[in-house]
């Protein structure tokens, strides 16, 4: 047996050993590329950087995914230590902080150069997002905005159904509340509960409506958190009422959100456009997306995007490689929209191709209100403080009010702090 | 004198190959972290990193985050270390009447659980206790019960030591099952001669020769279990309601979410300062008298 093993890992060897030979005839530039897309996300991204390698033989990319959570720990600390990847992604959550730090080199100059990319197609919103001291520090690949995840079966039992007899989406506050009403109710005696309503994500749940109640959360120099704004509370009360008074919603404490969305026993839910690639896999859900009811005054949208960052300090040939590579993957961002996303390039969405993607194609209807949530130097503080007070409304812990002034008051402290330490205005 | 001497120079070469590496990988990052607490360095700014002397201590104390953190922490040992302990001895026992084969078996199994990664484990029990589909429900569902496990502030916390009581019973069974096979049977032979029964033989006689042992497991349980991390990280990220964020999860945020290296540090060292007075305290309260 085991000379029959040794063959192939010759051949093998060999076939490394020829490959290294030619690649250092032609010397293709390596570029690194790093992201988190570690679900199915990244498998359509990993297609993406094959094809751009064979149609770039002079150029060779190499992808490293990570989960997010320590991607981030990852990039930085490569950073720090100047060994930082050619392309890696930032959310536009984080842009401020990284490109504060110097990491992402400004693009403005690509735009124009060799290559060119028409900034006017891409979405203005979401490209104002990335521009920090007048420049700016990325190209936005992607927007992800939430919407809703409607169950059209339970939508359909429960008799919340238009005129010719298809499930009816709620637009608004009063037309939300009454289905989920009535899909509560629908619940036959003995039968698992049903819910209409369930909080995915407390925390860009509530912070679409708190936009959508026009809130605000710091003065507009930055130098004080005004998250207890009444018109939050507002919004976050309406939020805890689906739990607690309407118990149209499952508590928190007491349900797994997006499981229980999954399995079929909630009619309702705000959740990111990326969870869509989730829902597919499943054959036994009938759902389907649509924007987020304007529940609030104005429209407003929770959302980010992930964009595609150069590092500072490349010599000319690997940074001409590298905006190729961005450029290839902004330009094909309908590939990259199959997995759930919606690209920004407006060009790219006004085509047959894109309009057949029903789910995106509602979810994008809502670009022009999407909301990144406030841009700081000190993100991980701040959505730590809503997170925690989102949550303590929708147990009950706190009232929407109190819950919202302690968040305040704790995030003011950090300001202090970082003013005391002359790092903040 | 002169022999003795001598023989503590070539000790001392013995031991360099591990003094070196322990002074490499130990003791120079802990004297740096040292040095660190008392700095101002927040990482991802261009500002350097500023003497600060006991600024990072003193917001500490007066960081309801830390307090909170502290808290957290001690609850976890609480309910983790004495049930680990008393389990481990329980079994130790049970295992120790076993004999040959049947022992080894059960003491593999016992083992067994250590053996697996936290990040598996982590993941494992995170499904184990999931209300929607989580096997723990499944199980109480004929009941007509549903567990909140890890989604109530006053569950989570006790639903993280149970496992990781199953987690990390293996260590102290081996360990006790070892210190009591060290007792010489004459002696529990004497004692029931003399008419001692089963329980007065063990509060008697094996209890204090497992003395030694007991403090030893006792002594490295506490101490583990005030670094928990990896358990939280994995199953809550110290949630709901931070009511499971113990304190090296809150320097591992400080210092790798907020980058904020000098606080990060100054944590660090206050929670290496209880855990080495609580030892101390151990030692003086079950050292042989």
């Amino acid at each position: 047996m085991r000379p029959c093993r040794l063959i192939p890992a010759l051949a093998i060897a060999v076939a490394l050993l020829l490959t290294g030979c030619g690649a250092r005839r032609s010397s293709p530039v390596t570029i690194r590329f790093w992201n988190g897309f570690t679900g199915p996300d990244g498998r359509t991204m990993l297609r993406m950087v094959q094809r751009f390698n064979a149609e770039n033989p002079d150029v060779q990319v190499l992808m490293q995914r990570m989960d997010w959570s320590t991607y981030y720990n990852k990039l930085f600390v490569a950073g720090i230590g100047g060994r930082a990847p050619e392309v890696f992604v930032l959310h536009t959550r984080v842009m401020r902080r990284f490109s504060e730090a110097g990491f992402a080199r400004p693009v403005d100059d690509l735009l124009s150069g060799p290559e060119p990319l028409d900034a006017g197609d891409l979405d203005a919103n979401v490209w104002a997002a990335v521009r920090f001291g007048g420049r700016h520090h990325g190209l936005p690949l992607d927007v992800h905005p939430l919407g809703m995840y409607a169950n059209r079966r339970l939508l359909r039992e429960a008799g919340v159904v238009d005129a010719r007899g298809g499930p009816a989406l709620p637009a608004d506050g009063p037309s939300l509340l009454a289905a989920a009403r009535r899909v509560t109710k629908s619940a036959a005696p003995g039968q698992p509960p049903r819910w209409g309503f369930v909080f995915a994500n407390g925390l860009t749940n509530a912070y679409t409506l708190m936009r959508q109640f026009g809130g605000e959360f710091f003065t507009p120099d930055g130098a004080r958190c005004t998250m207890d704004d009444p018109r939050n509370a507002r919004a976050l009360r309406f939020c805890a009422d689906l739990v607690r008074r309407e118990r149209v919603a499952p508590a928190p404490e007491s349900f797994d959100a997006w499981i229980g969305f999954r399995q079929g026993k909630v009619a309702m839910a705000f959740e990111g456009i990326y969870m869509l690639a989730d829902l597919r896999k499943q054959t036994d859900l009938d759902f389907t997306g649509a924007p987020v009811p304007r529940i609030g005054p104005r429209p407003a949208v929770w959302a980010d995007s992930h964009n595609l960052c150069l590092r500072e300090g490349m010599d000319e040939r690997r940074l001409r490689a590298a905006w190729r590579f961005v450029k290839y993957l902004s330009d094909h961002s309908l590939d990259w929209a199959e997995g759930g996303q919606v690209p920004v390039r407006r060009s790219l969405r006004d085509t047959e191709r894109f309009r057949k993607m029903k789910v995106q194609a509602a979810f994008a209807r809502q670009i022009a209100d999407v909301r990144y949530l406030p841009s700081l130097p000190f993100v991980f503080e701040f959505e730590t403080e809503l997170g925690i007070a989102v949550d303590r409304a929708l147990r009950g812990s706190a009232s929407p009010e109190e819950a919202l002034r302690t968040a305040a008051a704790n995030v003011n402290r950090v300001i202090a702090r970082r003013r005391a330490a002359g790092v903040a205005p | 004198m002169k022999s003795g001497r001598r023989r503590d120079w070539s000790a001392y070469l013995f031991a360099l190959p591990f003094l070196a590496l322990f002074g490499a990988f130990v003791a120079a990052p802990v004297l740096y972290g040292l040095g660190l607490s008392m700095t101002r360095w927040e990482l991802l700014s261009r500002e350097p990193a500023v003497f600060a002397g006991a600024d990072n201590f003193r917001e500490a104390l007066s960081d309801p985050y830390f307090w909170k953190a502290l808290a957290a922490t001690f609850r976890f040992v609480a309910l983790a270390t004495p049930a680990t302990v008393l389990l481990a001895l329980v079994a130790a026992l049970g295992l120790h009447a076993l004999r040959g084969r049947r022992q080894s078996l059960y003491r593999a199994a016992y083992f067994a659980p250590t053996l697996i990664t936290i990040s598996v484990a982590g993941i494992l029990w995170r499904w184990f206790y999931n209300s929607e589909f989580g096997l723990f429900n499944a199980l109480l569902a004929p009941f007509g019960l549903k567990a909140p496990w890890l989604t109530d502030p006053a569950w989570a916390m006790p639903s993280i030591a149970l496992m990781t009581v199953w987690w990390t019973l293996g260590g102290p069974v081996v360990v006790l099952l070892a210190g009591l096979q060290q007792i010489p049977a004459p002696y529990l032979e004497a004692a029931e001669l003399d008419g001692a029964g089963p329980w007065q033989r063990l509060r008697s006689v094996t209890l204090p020769l497992l003395r030694p042992v007991l403090l030893f497991v006792v002594v490295l349980n506490v101490i583990g279990a005030f670094q928990v991390f990896g358990q939280v990280y994995m199953i809550t990220r110290g949630g709901p309601e931070m009511t499971t964020r113990t304190l090296v999860q809150y320097v591992y945020e400080t210092a790798f979410n907020n980058y904020r290296m000098g606080y990060a540090a100054a944590l660090s060292w206050l929670l290496f300062a209880i855990i080495a007075a609580l030892s101390v305290a151990q030692f003086r309260l079950m050292r042989e008298r």
